[in-house]
């Protein structure tokens, strides 16, 4: 079942020369229930501008995002926010948690925008869900506090805390080393799948984007599908890949069930 | 998978979200406002001093202005009665004296239908020979019932005014004024100081009360003596001697009994003689009740600049602090708060800053206003000091309320630009 779609979605902008830049071009993308899509794409392809209106964040100039069952340009602002609240949660690059508040206060953030026992549970569901990415003994810890990790693994915590259907994480590991990295995205994999979110992750790295089932480059604002095997050859930073995760992220979607299976076997 | 209710992007969920009334929002942004001004304490402390001395400011005027008009009434009870005090006068057209025996007779028959609590008749004019050191003098004298005190809230330095019964007492009892003490040489009313008069009213007669001085200025020795302790002396009233009798009315019947009282009290009565009922207490001169708003709404909009520019202060911190909190409105957007939760919630941190400084300013307020100090020298002269006044209070709060969200309004709007995409790169 489709959760998300782009139908010919393209986005430019208006410099302040009266030229119009153009990021992205007619794009079509099918995001499904509990999908695992990876895109990568240099810095500028407008990658983070496709997240933001996969998120409802932004308005595409031409084309037509279908979130759940409607088009969203049909809705209001209002129903958007709130669409957007229960069903979507954003992993950022730089965590972007909120200063001065506690890990718990910061997982309880998009709980205080849900209603009914949601809203009124909040301390709980929230305390729940630090414990769940193993930071139950930080929850009144200040995110100055906090390495880069566990920030991360807050922020994580604070993405899923409305159990959304679609999570969007923005370079998720793009302010880590590699081993944190790593272990937040084999996290964030884990608690998606166990949720049965969807999740899009943007990222430079190919150790990143090879957890995901389906793979996309982004280039001059067009999206196009890509085996990772032909990237990592092509990358002159290439690590030799553990050997199942390179043929499995050459299949696209039909066997990518099996093949997700398989990696967290 | 997707339940048509519990799935969250389906209509149907949509619509059953929206048909349930939720306190959720509302409390979400009170504990988001809360939460906001405890992240930035100082800031909003220093901000807040102002807001709250100017509340402060604004309470303590109004309380001032409460107490000022109890002072008032208390001075005009005194001169003029409580509310509803009625003024009872006769005349005679031909300008004959009026018979004050038949008059009194003819007031107590129409008043037993009437049943006052409180009358009194008093009369102003007379004058008593004192003996003195310095010899006798002639005393302006004031003739009143033992219900006078009560009626004109009179307070005695020493002693005690007249009471029912005084009138049976041996030796006859009169009331002086506390400069007529000072010239028998203040002897305490433990001692029994006594007064001697010559003439019509040769005798000893008990001081039993001192009344104060109304201000520095009052030197003006007074006797009070009981009507009919007089009149059983003289057997009439001097001819500038001016007779009204008061009675004391609630203050919800007084306009229907007076005239029904007037009525009653003409008929039966010769017709050379004319009966006028006056109200005499404060509550009839308006001019009291007029002085007493200017001076609340002068000296309130003075206090009310003031909060102003405490308002102006904590706008001008607000609005430099969203500079700082673009991100973090971001951030909260792409969680789904949306524009109008942030407007709201922005608003709600200034109106909750506010309140909370105000009844900070408020309470200073009230506890100081039962400081010694205080009540000894603003109070000094009133006899019933008022409960802190109510209105004054929350006058304060209203005010802290308003001032706040004027001044997280500027903020909120700024808040409401905020382009999430922008905020959360920044």
């Amino acid at each position: 079942m489709t959760l998300a779609s782009l139908r010919d979605v393209a986005k430019s902008v208006l410099l302040p020369d009266d030229t119009r830049l153009q990021i992205l071009q007619s794009i079509t993308l099918d995001v499904e229930v509990g999908d695992h899509i990876a895109i990568v794409g240099r810095s500028g392809s407008g990658k983070t501008t496709l997240l933001n209106i996969l998120g409802l964040l932004d308005t595409p100039t031409a084309g037509e995002v279908v979130f759940g069952d409607r088009a969203t340009h049909t809705l209001r602002t209002g129903t958007l926010d709130r669409t957007r609240g229960a069903n979507v949660g954003f992993v950022f690059q730089q965590f972007n948690l909120l200063a001065g508040r506690t890990a718990l206060e910061n997982v309880e953030m998009p709980l205080g925008y849900a209603t009914g026992s949601m809203f009124w549970n909040r301390r709980a569901i929230a305390t729940a869900m630090l414990e769940r990415v193993g930071l139950g003994h930080r929850l009144t810890s200040l995110p100055d506090r906090l390495s880069g990790g566990e920030q991360q693994r807050v922020a994580i915590a604070r993405a899923l805390v409305r159990r959304p259907r679609l999570i969007l994480a923005d370079e998720p590991t793009g302010a880590l080393d590699v081993e944190t990295g790593a272990s937040v995205m084999s996290l964030l994999d884990e608690v998606a799948t166990e949720t049965g979110a969807a999740l899009v992750t943007i990222t430079h790295d190919l150790h990143v984007a090879a957890r995901a089932r389906r793979h996309y480059r982004l280039e001059a604002g067009a999206l196009q599908p890509i085996s990772l095997e032909g990237a990592f050859a092509q990358s002159t930073h290439a690590l030799p890949l553990a050997t199942d995760a390179v043929t499995n992220v050459a299949t696209v979607t039909g066997s990518a069930t099996s093949a997700h299976q398989g990696r967290h076997s | 998978m997707s339940d048509p209710v519990t799935d969250p992007a389906s209509p149907a969920a949509r619509t059953h979200e929206r048909g349930r009334l939720s306190l959720a929002p509302l409390g979400g942004s009170i504990a988001e406002a809360w939460s906001e001004l405890r992240v930035h304490k100082l800031r909003v402390l220093l901000s807040l001093i102002g807001i709250a001395v100017a509340v402060a400011a604004l309470t303590a005027v109004l309380a001032i202005g409460e107490y000022q008009r109890q002072f008032t009434i208390e001075q005009s009870d005194r001169s003029g009665g409580r509310v509803a005090t009625l003024g009872i006068s006769a005349s005679t057209t031909t300008g004959a004296p009026v018979d004050g025996e038949a008059m009194d007779a003819h007031f107590d028959r129409v008043a037993e239908r009437y049943n006052f609590s409180h009358t009194t008749r008093v009369a102003d004019g007379a004058q008593l020979p004192v003996q003195l050191t310095q010899g006798v003098m002639q005393l302006p004298a004031r003739l009143v019932d033992p219900d006078y005190g009560v009626m004109h809230r009179l307070q005695t330095i020493e002693g005690r005014y007249f009471i029912a019964g005084d009138e049976q007492l041996m030796a006859p009892a009169v009331v002086i004024s506390e400069a007529l003490w000072d010239m028998i040489g203040r002897t305490p009313l433990a001692q029994h100081p006594t007064l001697t008069m010559t003439g019509n009213f040769a005798g000893t007669y008990l001081v039993i009360g001192v009344l104060p001085r109304d201000g520095v200025w009052d030197t003006t020795p007074r006797v009070d003596m009981l009507y009919d302790a007089y009149f059983d002396r003289v057997g009439a009233l001097s001819e500038n001697t001016f007779v009204v009798r008061e009675v004391w009315v609630p203050p919800e019947m007084v306009s229907e009994l007076a005239p029904m009282l007037a009525a009653d009290l003409r008929a039966g009565l010769p017709t050379d003689t004319t009966i006028s009922v006056d109200r005499r207490d404060w509550a009839s001169l308006p001019g009291n009740a007029e002085a007493n708003l200017v001076f609340q709404l002068v000296s309130g909009a003075i206090a009310f600049i003031v909060l102003l520019l405490g308002g102006l202060g904590l706008v001008n911190i607000q609005l430099v602090a969203m500079r700082q909190r673009i991100r973090e409105i971001g951030v909260r957007r792409s969680f789904g708060a949306s524009s109008a939760r942030i407007f709201t919630s922005v608003l709600l941190e200034s109106v909750v800053a506010t309140t909370v400084a105000g009844l900070v300013g408020i309470l200073i307020v009230v506890l100081a206003a039962r400081l010694p100090l205080i009540t000894e020298t603003v109070f000094a002269g009133i006899q019933d000091i008022p409960p802190f006044p109510f209105t004054a209070a929350l006058a304060g709060l209203l005010a802290s309320v308003f001032v706040g969200a004027l001044a997280g309004l500027l903020p909120a709007l700024t808040a409401l630009r905020v382009k999430v995409i922008d905020a959360i790169r920044y």
